[in-house]
């Protein structure tokens, strides 16, 4: 009886409690609502919205249904941005992950000092998408800049890098893929995940070190560079900074620097038209979203998940 | 009971937040513009070169002496991010108080609602002392948005030094044309042995001497409607001279050239002494001397024997924000900036001769042989009437020109096709701003 008693006592006890413990859970969260409310889902909800008027940024928007969307289509400097921006994707990802992996594999072995280099590695970036570094890549590939320094060494003459159209996107190429830590870190965790028994098996059997390579560190790795090149290529079609400090925010010269986003910043804040910009911004999304899922459906045949 | 308590409560936190928010968007300025007795903070925003951003917080501090009350926080820039942080700050309703304005986007602006009629302040402005005919130039739709600082004129500058030093005499300004320019240009670079050049490349720095350029041919670059007018051949023989230019050696390979117009006044090829000669307006002069440390002189401009285009541009102008929260403390600042002889010591010709006429007079004595050499051109050169005004939406036209002109340099496009892109660019998006 009585303990029947002190049962039901400790579990209402229990339950204000519960109920005390969720109020003042509550309260914690309020800001996180609060700046998910009107930080990232009000502003989503608005672009969505804009996307189908005419807004100059001050005077109110103007309704004009798809006319945003329609110009998508026939906008050939978009277009000629979409090139570049595919361009920049294509060749920086592989080449960034390949880095990564390729000095991931080399830092996996235990060596001396290998604190300092992970981090030294790591380092680029942490600092790649700023501001700062960017300027910096500017006055490296500058006409007077230390890389054509070091070609005058060896009696090369060099050009402006970033003022020659040819040659400017692989500038932002090259600083994308000197980026490479995130991935690098994130390989460098699958690489302990692998048994060496595997290895040690395999080097009975007389397997070399490119079929070790190839039969086992390859397909035991690959949800993990699977999981890389998803969110590299996510992270390629936004980058915005190098490209917009680089060219300068012109996306010059003659529009080979002009990737997607800056385009969209321009029509947004250059010509004040924030109605295409913001049709832009999910047209971009859609982009995205398309090639997430060609990858998702490609990996079905080269991702290997041993369960 | 206890849990909808909760519920009700939370929805009434999240009302009140949003009704706070909503409430402290719309609260604008009060209505009955009277200065403050109180601590006040102006922002006040300006692009320029070092020389101007000392020059001007030498200003901003004999204002804050005679108003103790008022603090002025400056904010300056070059051109180029100029333009995009005051987008972005009138876009977020965080626009700077007082800000210089420029010819390019004084419509885009002011149509747009971002700015205050000036004459709602005239308690604390006084524009007596203006040229009337300067006044209007910052006028749109019979409202003062502008207060006109200064007035400019295109003009090509040439270093004596560098002439002397390779023996070319300066050639006489009022015969000249666009292909003498090049010719002594050749002249020059081929002295200058790879490490200067005779000509910096035009067509990068503004369009001021696309306007010229226009305006020789006899037509303009608007008509009064704000629809797009230069002669495409007009437009045709530009680029053709700049490729030529570039081709022939009397301007920098095309890279260097976009390299150097990338960059701040200071970094032009004219300033750092790598060309001899350069289109720039006449009030440059003193900054392009000081960032070049040799003598400059300004010439006429080539072509303007046969056909009189030159006019006087406003260099700039004073505006205020539409949304500023103390547009009376504002008006008082520009009335200082506009009106104060001691200001004006201080300014000289920066940011132009003054407009206004009695300033004019009063800094005659303290001028500079520099601003002083930039005040006698406008006596000088024969001027007709202003352009009309940019039109609004067309305030882009800078980035086209320049891609147009990168675009002719690579030979991604022969000139008549990038005029005829150009021309079709523009007009699109002045009829996309309507």
């Amino acid at each position: 009886m009585s303990t029947l008693g002190e049962l039901r006592a400790l579990r209402r006890r229990g339950a204000r409690s519960t109920k005390r413990d969720n109020k003042a859970a509550f309260w914690f969260l309020l800001p996180w609502f609060a700046g998910l409310l009107f930080i990232t889902l009000g502003p989503i909800a608005a672009s969505f919205g804009l996307g189908f008027t005419k807004y100059n940024l001050i005077q109110p928007p103007r309704f004009i249904g798809l006319g945003n969307f329609a110009r998508i289509l026939t906008d050939e400097r978009l277009h000629n941005a979409l090139g570049v921006t595919f361009t920049y994707v294509l060749v920086s990802v592989p080449l960034q992950l390949a880095c990564a992996l390729g000095v991931a594999m080399l830092l996996d072995r235990g060596m001396r000092g290998l604190a300092f280099y992970r981090s030294a590695f790591y380092l680029p970036s942490l600092l790649g998408t700023s501001v700062a570094i960017a300027v910096l890549w500017r006055q490296i590939f500058g006409t007077e800049g230390l890389v054509n320094q070091l070609l005058g060494l060896v009696g090369i003459t060099g050009q402006g890098w970033i003022s020659d159209p040819s040659s400017a996107l692989s500038t932002l190429i090259v600083l994308n893929v000197w980026t490479f830590g995130a991935p690098m870190v994130i390989f460098l965790a699958g690489l302990r995940q692998i048994p060496t028994v595997y290895y040690e098996a395999a080097a009975i059997d007389g397997a070399g070190r490119w079929t070790r390579f190839r039969r086992i560190t390859l397909p035991l790795l690959s949800p993990i560079i699977f999981f890389n090149l998803v969110l590299q290529v996510i992270h390629a079609f936004q980058s915005f900074t190098q490209a917009f400090v680089v060219s300068g925010g012109t996306g010059g010269p003659a529009d080979s620097t002009m990737v997607y986003t800056l385009y969209l910043y321009q029509q947004g804040f250059g010509r004040f038209d924030m109605g295409y910009a913001s049709a832009l911004a999910w047209f971009l999304l859609l982009i995205i979203a398309g090639i997430t899922g060609i990858n998702f459906w490609a990996a079905k045949h080269w991702v290997f998940y041993d369960d | 009971m206890r849990s909808r308590h909760v519920h009700r409560v939370a929805w009434a936190v999240l009302l009140t937040v949003i009704a706070s928010l909503l409430v402290a968007c719309s609260s604008g300025p009060g209505g009955d513009d009277e200065l403050s007795a109180g601590p006040v903070t102006l922002r006040f925003t300006w692009w320029g070169a070092d020389d101007r951003h000392k020059r001007t917080q030498q200003v901003i501090d004999l204002f804050q002496k005679k108003h103790p009350n008022i603090t002025v926080r400056g904010e300056f820039k070059d051109w180029n991010s100029y333009w995009d942080s005051l987008a972005t700050t009138v876009a977020a309703n965080d626009a700077p108080d007082v800000i210089q304005m420029d010819e390019l986007y004084l419509a885009s602006y002011a149509q747009r609602g971002a700015l205050l009629d000036l004459n709602t302040e005239k308690k604390y402005l006084n524009t007596g002392d203006f040229d009337a005919k300067a006044l209007a130039t910052g006028a749109v739709d019979g409202q003062q948005y502008g207060l006109p600082v200064g007035l400019g004129s295109y003009a090509l500058v040439a270093n004596t030094d560098l002439l002397a030093k390779y023996n070319i005499p300066l050639p006489d300004d009022n015969t000249w044309s666009w292909d003498d320019l090049k010719k002594i240009g050749e002249q020059v670079s081929k002295a200058g042995g790879g490490s200067v050049w005779g000509v910096q490349s035009p067509g990068f720095s503004d369009t001021g001497g696309l306007q010229i350029w226009a305006r020789q041919a006899g037509g303009s670059l608007f008509d009064d409607k704000g629809k797009v007018t230069i002669p495409p051949d007009a437009l045709t023989r530009y680029f053709s001279y700049i490729l030529d230019l570039a081709r022939d050696g009397a301007a920098p390979p095309p890279s260097i050239t976009i390299e150097k117009a990338d960059g701040t006044l200071n970094q032009t090829a004219v300033a750092t002494n790598t060309a001899a000669f350069g289109l720039c307006w006449n009030t440059q002069l003193t900054a392009l001397s000081a960032a070049s440390g040799q003598k400059l002189k300004l010439l006429k401009l080539p072509g303007e024997a046969k056909a009189h285009a030159e006019y006087y541009k406003p260099s700039m102008f004073w505006s205020v924000s539409a949304r500023s929260k103390h547009p009376a403390e504002a008006a008082l600042l520009l009335d200082f900036l506009a009106n104060d002889a001691d200001a004006a010591k201080v300014m000289l010709t920066d940011r132009g001769v003054p407009a206004n006429l009695k300033i004019r007079a009063a800094i005659d004595g303290s001028l500079t042989d520099t601003d002083k050499a930039a005040a006698d051109y406008l006596n000088r050169i024969t001027v007709s009437d202003p352009p009309r005004v940019t039109p609004n939406g067309a305030s882009t036209i800078e980035t086209i020109l320049k891609r147009h002109v990168e675009d002719v340099l690579f030979d991604r496009a022969k000139p008549d096709q990038a005029a005829k892109a150009f021309i079709t660019e523009l007009q699109a998006d002045v009829d996309a701003a309507r």
